[in-house]
Formats: C-alpha cells, structure tokens, sequence
C-alpha cells in the first residue's frame, strides 16, 4: 500500500483536487473499506484525498418540517446516537447501529458507504425508503440525484470522475409511518448482511389500512433495490398475514442473490421472505404506536 | 516520499516524519514505540489495535497516521494516570480477565470509551461496547466479571 496523500482542508480544496486528479485519486472518507481493499491489493491508488480535514460536511442538521439534511461525512455512529435521527428516522438509525461494531461505527461514514456502493451496504435500503435525494458538487456546480438512480451496479454509481457527495437530503416523514431495518447475518456484529430489509409503512385512518408500503432491499442484487412489485400488492389493502405473505413472496421474486461465501442464493431466497414478513410486522407496530398526526 | 506529522499521543507531542501511507498502529508501534496497541487482523476485525481518538474508540490499522495529526489520541500506555491503574485494569486484575494478554489493551480501550459515557453500563451494553473485540481465548465472562466490578455502585 503506497500512495501520495492529499488532505484537502476544505469542501471546496477538495472539489479542485478532484477535478485534477479525477479517477487517480480514490476518496478517502472513514476508511473502513478503502483501506481494507487497498492493504489486498484489490484497489490500487496513486493518490489518496482524505476528507477528514472537510470537517464542513460533518453534520445531522434538522429542517423545518420534519426532514434531515446529513453532511457526507457524518459518522454511522453519529445518526445511531442521534435523538432526532432516532425520532424520525429510526429505520436508518437502527441501520447504522448495525454497520460493523462501535470502533467501524465511529470511522465509517454514512456517505461513504454509499458511495462505496456495495450491494449490501446498510444504510441503503433506509435511504431508499425515504427516497432521499442526493446532493453531488464538482467545480462544475451541484446537482441533485434520487438514491434510487445513484446506484449502477457493484462498486458502481453515477459521480462522475470530477464529482464528490456533499450531502443527503431525508425529506419529511409524516403522518402514521412506521420503518425498520432488519439485516441478518451468521452473528449479531461485525458482519455484512447476508440479507438486510427495510420497510417503511403508512397507516390511514384505521390500524388495519396501509396507504403507502415501501421494501427496499440490500445483498439480494447487483445493486440495493426497492421491490415497487410487492409495494403494489399491500397498497391501500387491509392488512391480514395472508397479505403479508404475499408480499413477501413477490418481494422474493424481485431478488437476485448469489450464492458466496455468506450463503446460498436459496437460503438467501428464503430469508428474504422471512425477513420481509418480520419486518413488515414491525413497521406496522411502529405506524400504530404512533397515533399522533404528524411528525413529533 | 515522507511528510511531516504530528501527533498527539497519551497527552505527548511527536513530530515524525513518516510514508504518507502508513497506518496509525504502525507508527505507535515501530516509530513513537507504543507497543501496547496489537496489530492483529490488520483490517479492522479484531479490535486488537483499538485506541481512543477524540475519546471514541477506533481501530487504529483503518486510520492513517498523517490523518491523526490535529487528534487526541489516547492508547492503552496512557490509560493509567500518575503511576495509578484505571479501575478497570485493576478489576482486570483481581478477576483475572487476562489470559493471553493480546487483545486486553484493545478491549480496556473500548470499555474505558463505554464506562467514560455510561458509568453503570449493563451487560448488554457491555456486549455492544466490546462487539469488535475478539478474544481468541474465549475469556469474556472474566472480562464481564471484571467490567461489573469496576463500575459496581457503592
């Protein structure tokens, strides 16, 4: 592992560096992961920028009426321990209580693991239930992206090469939602999912009534997805566990695991239905604790 | 071609000059000759290498070392204060949590970061504390023992 070291002390250092070094210099955010490849020799850099001295975009920052903007380089453990984060978006709070244990959590960053794109990143399928909107600067300017068009594939996303994530945008939650997270893997620390689901609901009126589902899925596809298919089929439906089931069968049907070292695609396959059902169940228990309209 | 770091280690000022890519355990170890901190897994599994950075735990071989300069970084050398063991190396002690020795300096680490915020932590949160720190001899219920003893309320 040898590169040159940048260590820009600005957001704005850091958008020139890239524009110089575009593809040559490898992002440096927490470094949990880029180190780790770097160290196998997987990855190789000519240069590394290291954004700890961007201390600007360390920040979980509320908005009026209910959202969140966080700064790229908020740290996992910084949403985990944050009590608007838990209050209104429990599901990623919960995500990003389950990246890795406490020593990964303080390093890793929120942003970094979305840009690290992997198919099992945590804190994904969170951001995809709440369709948060990315904000990405070059020297060019900025622009916004949904989570659900960032993703290309494994490792792969649409920054382009002059582009840095600045910040995430959690539009408002509201009403009677409920959201959870639930990742399986073979302990309860240290691992990367081997399925993680987030479901995210809201109740209209009666307990029994969802008005909006919304699955997103991570470790199940080249990329973290939504499954919009089982969404549709639990939509403006009574609830019963038959539904449920349903929707969870479909929500399978919209993966595509592999079989790796974590597991098979068929266990995989059967957890997704298992995982999916649970989590639906705990959204639910969620939305109707919360009886209160609007967000608190 | 190397750079000039400094680094604020156990309340001690070190102006190195070292690789830009070389790791914070690293330069603990060979250059400011800390060994306490263990290198063991080397990719932030083991928890081996845990040191406190700004008071939070982290694992010392996924932070480079020219990026520590400006930190507060406090390793198992600087938990005793004044010639005095922290109570929890002292619980340690009498409960014998020590077996082969190898990850203590990682585990004290991140227990010292959980007993500075939470000073009566249950076991469970011990658990969640200590989650990135293995044991290869399988001493945790020691380890626990010794946690609960440390911070037993009078």
């Amino acid at each position: 592992m040898r590169f040159e070291l940048l260590q820009p002390r600005s957001f704005q250092e850091a958008l020139e560096m890239k524009k110089n070094y575009r593809e040559r210099a490898k992002v440096l955010a927490g470094g949990t992961d880029l180190l780790v490849l770097l160290k196998d020799g997987k990855l190789k850099a000519e240069a590394v920028m290291s954004l700890g001295g961007v201390g600007e975009l360390n920040f979980i920052r509320s908005e009026d009426g209910g959202g969140a903007t966080l700064g790229a380089l908020v740290s996992h453990r910084g949403v985990a321990l944050s009590p608007v984060m838990q209050q209104r978006f429990p599901d990623l709070a919960e995500a990003c209580s389950q990246v890795g244990a406490v020593q990964i959590q303080n390093l890793g960053t929120v942003g970094g693991n979305i840009c690290n794109a992997s198919p099992a990143a945590d804190t994904a399928p969170p951001l995809m239930l709440m369709e948060a909107l990315l904000t990405l600067a070059s020297t060019r300017g900025e622009r916004r992206v949904p989570i659900n068009d960032f993703f290309r594939g494994p490792r792969h996303t649409v920054l382009e090469p002059d582009e840095l994530l600045k910040e995430i945008f959690l539009p408002q939650v509201s009403g009677r939602r409920g959201a959870t997270y639930l990742k399986l893997g073979r302990r309860e620390a240290m691992e990367i999912a081997i399925v993680g689901i987030g479901v995210a609901v809201h109740l209209n009126g009666s307990d029994q009534l969802v008005s909006e589902c919304r699955i997103a899925m991570g470790s199940v596809a080249p990329t973290p997805v939504r499954a919009s298919a089982a969404e549709g089929v639990i939509n403006n439906k009574e609830v019963t566990n038959e539904l449920i089931d349903e929707v969870a069968e479909v929500a399978a049907e919209a993966a595509r695991p592999i079989s790796d070292v974590r597991a098979s695609a068929e266990y995989s396959m059967d957890m997704i239905r298992v995982l999916c059902r649970r989590a639906i169940h705990n959204a639910l228990l969620r939305a109707r604790n919360r009886k209160v309209e609007g967000h608190s | 071609m190397k750079i000039p770091v400094r680094l604020n280690v156990n309340g001690e000022t070190y102006e190195l000059v070292i690789a830009p890519y070389r790791t914070l355990v690293d330069v603990l170890r060979e250059e400011i000759r800390l060994t306490g901190s263990k290198k063991g897994c080397d990719v932030g599994d083991c928890g081996a290498c845990t040191v406190l950075m700004d008071g939070k735990p982290v694992n010392s071989c996924l932070v480079l070392a020219a990026t520590a300069q400006d930190k507060e970084i406090v390793t198992i050398e600087g938990l005793a204060q004044n010639g005095k063991l922290h109570p929890l190396q002292e619980a340690f002690i009498k409960e014998g949590a020590v077996q082969c020795g190898f990850c203590t300096p990682g585990v004290l680490m991140s227990l010292k970061a959980l007993v500075d915020d939470n000073p009566a932590p249950t076991p469970e949160d011990v658990k969640i504390a200590m989650a990135g720190n293995l044991c290869r001899c399988t001493g945790y219920s020691k380890i626990f023992k010794a946690v609960a003893a440390a911070t037993r309320q009078p």
